[in-house]
Formats: structure tokens, C-alpha cells, sequence
């Protein structure tokens, strides 16, 4: 129990949380409405009984089909979608589905890089990065500035300190987004497709980092992605959803080797060049 | 989990499950959304984690965002509404002899009526629109998800500032207002009389005018002069934000959501005005009491 640090047990998800989360609503109004939902109809479910265990320091891959909920699982875990049945463990620690809120979950040092980097468009990228520390006062000015200055050499977007986000291509924000991340010393990290637009030279500057993560810091990070070549560069277990499920962990080897069904849909191009190289 | 649930549900006393469904029921309605945003908002002030410099710097920039760039068509509107009212009330008590509550009139219309509403109209259709669309954005870009998820509330963060700095701009916008529809206008109608040589045969100075005034005006008449602008700027910001958190993740949403936010802002100001005037209805109805 002490070694892990997420699990989920039996997780039912509604597709209503797919429209955002409401902040201006009391969360009580659209849950009870959700459960009635989706008891009177399956289709409203878009998760039906998830299982996963996060071992601490252990990174894993989520991959699937795009519009089956990958996304939506990291949303669940982040606690901006609530889930309609099941049960979730941060670090040992069960937090009821009443108050399992995007709040209550940072304050479990939870990070987490969203699929478009969303930085605060009206500050500065130095300020992005800063706004998390500044507003916990996690430290002082010169410890904040260092800590920031530290995160930024780290990323590569120091030279675009003074520069607003819009300013910048997609990829730099998404380095911000992750760097942003870092410099909060999350203890567990979700990743929303963190490859997607960099190019193939920052993918392969990346991919140490997140490796560094883990073994410096002892990170445990949760990947979705499309770019399942990640999974094997960073030794790590691929776990897929697959009819509203989430599979097993195998390793990137197993999944290409295997006879399943999703390994025929998603390993095809691989599995056909694997005999000859 | 969903077994427990319903015992949960089956545990509650008949009196229990009344104020639950009851509460679900109003939380369900507009308004009940909007009191618990309000309310929401008042409690995010004693959060933990709070950062003054940081807030206060949002608060000062919202009152300025929402004050200084509303001041000129604000001066303008007030001092041709105050040219009105003065021309118009001075001509026709005149005409009819009853010079003496000229003062009293102009306390009514102005400083009670015309000044809240018409600062609480313009500000709502200048700042209200533009934090609906500003917070829009945030929803629909996911920064608010963003903020929530490094442990930042948003209502903290976006909704706490806009409302004090709102209200604060409000307040003082009103004071502006009323001044500026009495000095601006007497000045204006002095000019008008100047330019077209008493045409309207008009008798004004500013001595007459302000001892008039300051007889008329009663302790009331500057609590609500306070009170009004608090209430309305509370109602604009609470209703913009309101609005613009509940956009779902479509861009088509914001422009709907921008005019909603305005017209049911004038709609509440109005409401709101009626019942605080209710002071002012009740305390005549005593007057004739006490007359007859």
C-alpha cells in the first residue's frame, strides 16, 4: 500500500464530464444528475470499471485509439472529471467521489501538463512558470527565481523568458507547460500527449528528462500517448484502453509480440518491419 | 459504491431528505447558482493559501481596467443627462411655482435613480461583457482547468479580483456620475444660456443650486449612494463570471454568453433597484401616516 502512488478500482466515468468542468456549478448538482443519466442509459458511459496500480517512481504509457477517452482518464485522475462509481487512491489515501476535486488532488502534489500547454496568456513565460510557486509561496523570491531559472535551462526556453505565450510556437508552450510542472516537484505526473508537436530533436531532448525525473527525483508519471515508440525508449509499461477498459501493463516487446486484437491494430506498421531489422 | 450510496440516500430522516431536495433545487435554478458563486467567492477571501501582493495587484488592475477607460463616455453621459434634468425640472417647476422643491427633484432623479442605474448600465455593457469574454476564453483555451490542477482556485484567482475591483470602480464611478451630472450640468446649462442669450428664460446660479441640493439631501441619500453601486457592481461581476464559467468547451458559446451575461445583468440591476427603493416607498408611506 505504502509503495504506490495512484490506483484506481473499478472506475465508471459518464461522458457529460467531457464538457469541461464546471467551476461556477456546485459539483453536488451535475454529479446526481450524471448518476440518473447514465443509470437509465450504457451509452452515457464512456469508462466502464477502469482498474490500474501506479507502483511509486513507475512510469507508465496509456495508449488506444483517439476518441475512445484516453484523455479523459488523466482528466479523471487530475480530478476535473469526477468519476460516477469506483474508487481512487492517491498515494494510499482514498478521497471520496464528494471531494475528489482538481484542488484537493494538486494538494497532493499531482502535475499535470494538459494537451494544449494552457498558460495564462496574460503573463510573461518567467511568470507562467512562477505564478504556481508565488501564489503557495513555496520559498522565497531569490529561491522561486533560482528554482524558475533552474526549470527554464532545463526545457530550453530561457531565452524566451520575457516572451508571451502567443508569442511562442507550439511545441516552446508545451515545454513551458512541462517545465511549469517540474518546477512544483510533482510526485506524480500525468502527461497529455507531451510529444505531440515537438519536433524530432526536442522529442529526443525530452525523453532524458523524463527519465531523469524518475530516477532523480522519483516521479511517477503517467503518459498518454500516441507515439508509442516512447514506451519502449523509456522502458516502461504500455497499458491500453480497449472497450471501455484499461488492460494489463506489459512491456513494449510483449504488446509486438503478442497475438491480441489491439496489438494487431496499433503494432501493424511495427510488427510487419520488426522481422527484418 | 453505488449500493452505499443509496443507503446513504435511505438513511437521511424524512426532514433531511426535504432540505436535500430542496437544496438540490435551488442549486439546480440560475439563481441559486449565482448566490452560491457569490457566496463561493466571499469564502475563497479566507483560503489558506493566499498571496496579498499578488491579489492586490489583480484587484487595483481590475479597478482601473473597469474605472478609468469607462470615464469619458461616463462624464459625457452624465453631464448631458444632468444638463436635462436641471433645463427641464428648473422650466417646468417654475412655470408651475414650485421652485422650492427643485432640490428634492433633483436628489430624486439624479443622485438616487439616474446615477446607479445609468453607471451600473454602462459598466455592466463595458466590463461585464469584456470578463465574460476574457474568462471565455480561459475556459475554452483549458487555462482555468490548468490553474485549478497546480492546486490555483479559480474563483479565487479570476472571480475574487473582478468582483472587489468591480464593485470598488463601481462605487466610485457612481460618485463620479452624480457629481459630475450636477457640476457638469449646471455648467452646460449656463453655457446654453450664455450661447442663446436666456432663450429659455432661466434664472440659475450655482448658490441657489447647491444650497437646494444639500437642503434635499438626507442621510439615506448617502448610504444608498453607497449601498446601490455595491449591490449592482456585486450583481454585474458575480453574473459575468457566472456566465462565462459555465461556457461549455465551444467557441460559439462565448458571443452567447457575452449577451446573456449583459441583458440579464440590466435585468437583475433592475430588479434590485426596485427592491432597495422599497426603503425609500416604505419611509413615504410612514410620512403620510404621520400627515394625515
Amino acid at each position: 500500500m505504502l509503495d504506490e502512488a495512484l490506483r484506481l478500482e473499478d472506475v465508471y466515468l459518464s461522458t457529460n464530464e467531457l464538457s469541461g468542468t464546471m467551476f461556477s456549478i456546485p459539483r453536488a448538482v451535475s454529479y446526481f444528475e450524471n448518476i440518473k443519466a447514465s443509470e437509465s442509459n450504457k451509452d452515457y458511459q464512456l469508462i466502464a470499471g477502469a482498474n490500474l496500480t501506479l507502483k511509486l517512481g513507475e512510469t507508465i504509457c496509456i495508449g488506444g485509439p483517439s476518441g475512445k477517452g484516453k484523455s479523459a482518464i488523466l482528466r479523471l485522475i487530475a480530478g476535473l472529471a469526477r468519476p460516477l462509481k469506483g474508487h481512487i487512491y492517491y498515494f494510499g489515501e482514498y478521497i471520496p467521489a464528494e471531494r475528489l476535486t482538481a484542488l484537493e488532488v494538486a494538494k497532493r502534489q499531482v502535475g499535470f501538463v494538459l494537451q494544449n500547454a494552457a498558460l495564462i496568456s496574460n503573463l510573461r513565460v518567467v511568470d507562467n512558470i512562477a505564478l504556481p510557486l508565488r501564489y503557495h509561496k513555496m520559498g522565497t523570491e531569490d529561491e522561486i527565481t533560482k528554482k524558475v531559472n533552474m526549470a527554464m535551462d532545463l526545457m530550453r526556453v530561457r531565452d524566451f523568458a520575457k516572451m508571451f505565450p502567443h508569442e511562442l510556437s507550439v511545441g516552446m508552450q508545451k515545454r513551458v507547460a512541462i517545465a511549469r510542472s517540474w518546477a512544483m516537484d510533482p510526485k506524480l505526473l500525468l502527461m497529455d500527449e507531451p510529444t505531440a508537436g515537438l519536433d524530432n530533436y526536442n522529442r529526443r531532448n525530452l525523453l532524458p528528462l523524463i527519465d531523469n525525473m524518475r530516477t532523480m527525483f522519483k516521479t511517477s508519471i503517467i503518459i498518454v500517448t500516441h507515439d508509442l515508440m516512447i514506451a519502449k525508449e523509456l522502458d516502461c509499461n504500455l497499458v491500453f484502453l480497449h472497450q471501455k477498459k484499461l488492460t494489463e501493463p506489459h512491456s513494449f516487446d510483449y504488446w509486438l509480440r503478442s497475438d491480441s486484437e489491439i496489438s494487431k491494430d496499433q503494432f501493424r506498421d511495427l510488427q510487419s518491419v520488426s522481422p527484418n531489422t | 459504491m453505488e449500493k452505499t450510496q443509496l443507503k446513504n440516500w435511505q438513511k437521511m430522516t424524512p426532514v433531511g431528505r426535504l432540505f436535500h431536495t430542496l437544496g438540490i433545487f435551488i442549486l439546480k435554478r440560475r439563481f441559486g447558482q449565482l448566490i452560491a458563486l457569490f457566496l463561493r467567492t466571499v469564502a475563497s477571501l479566507f483560503d489558506k493559501s493566499h498571496n496579498f501582493k499578488s491579489d492586490s495587484r489583480n484587484i487595483i488592475l481590475q479597478t482601473f481596467f473597469t474605472g478609468v477607460e469607462i470615464l469619458i463616455p461616463l462624464f459625457v453621459v452624465a453631464t448631458l443627462f444632468g444638463t436635462v434634468v436641471i433645463i427641464e425640472v428648473l422650466s417646468l417647476m417654475g412655470k408651475m411655482g414650485f421652485s422650492d422643491i427643485v432640490g428634492t427633484l433633483m436628489v430624486v432623479v439624479i443622485i438616487r435613480e439616474l446615477s446607479p442605474i445609468l453607471t451600473a448600465f454602462l459598466i455592466a455593457g463595458r466590463t461585464g461583457s469584456s470578463l465574460t469574454t476574457y474568462i471565455g476564453g480561459m475556459v475554452i483555451d483549458s487555462e482555468v482547468d490548468a490553474l485549478a490542477t497546480m492546486g490555483i482556485n479559480p474563483i479565487r484567482y479570476l472571480v475574487m479580483p473582478s468582483v472587489i475591483g468591480g464593485t470598488i470602480a463601481t462605487i466610485i464611478m457612481n460618485i463620479i456620475f452624480s457629481a459630475s451630472a450636477i457640476g457638469g450640468g449646471f455648467l452646460v446649462t449656463k453655457g446654453i444660456i450664455f450661447i442663446t442669450g436666456n432663450a429659455p428664460n432661466l434664472q440659475i446660479t450655482w448658490s441657489y443650486l447647491s444650497t437646494e441640493i444639500t437642503k434635499a439631501l438626507t442621510i439615506p441619500d448617502f448610504v444608498f449612494a453607497i449601498v446601490k453601486p455595491l449591490v449592482f457592481g456585486i450583481i454585474i461581476t458575480i453574473n459575468a463570471c457566472y456566465q462565462a464559467l459555465n461556457i461549455k468547451r465551444d467557441i460559439r458559446q462565448v458571443p452567447k454568453a457575452t449577451s446573456r451575461s449583459v441583458i440579464s445583468s440590466f435585468l437583475y440591476i433592475v430588479f434590485a433597484d426596485v427592491v432597495l427603493s422599497l426603503y425609500y416607498f416604505i419611509s413615504y408611506m410612514q410620512n403620510l401616516s404621520t400627515i394625515i
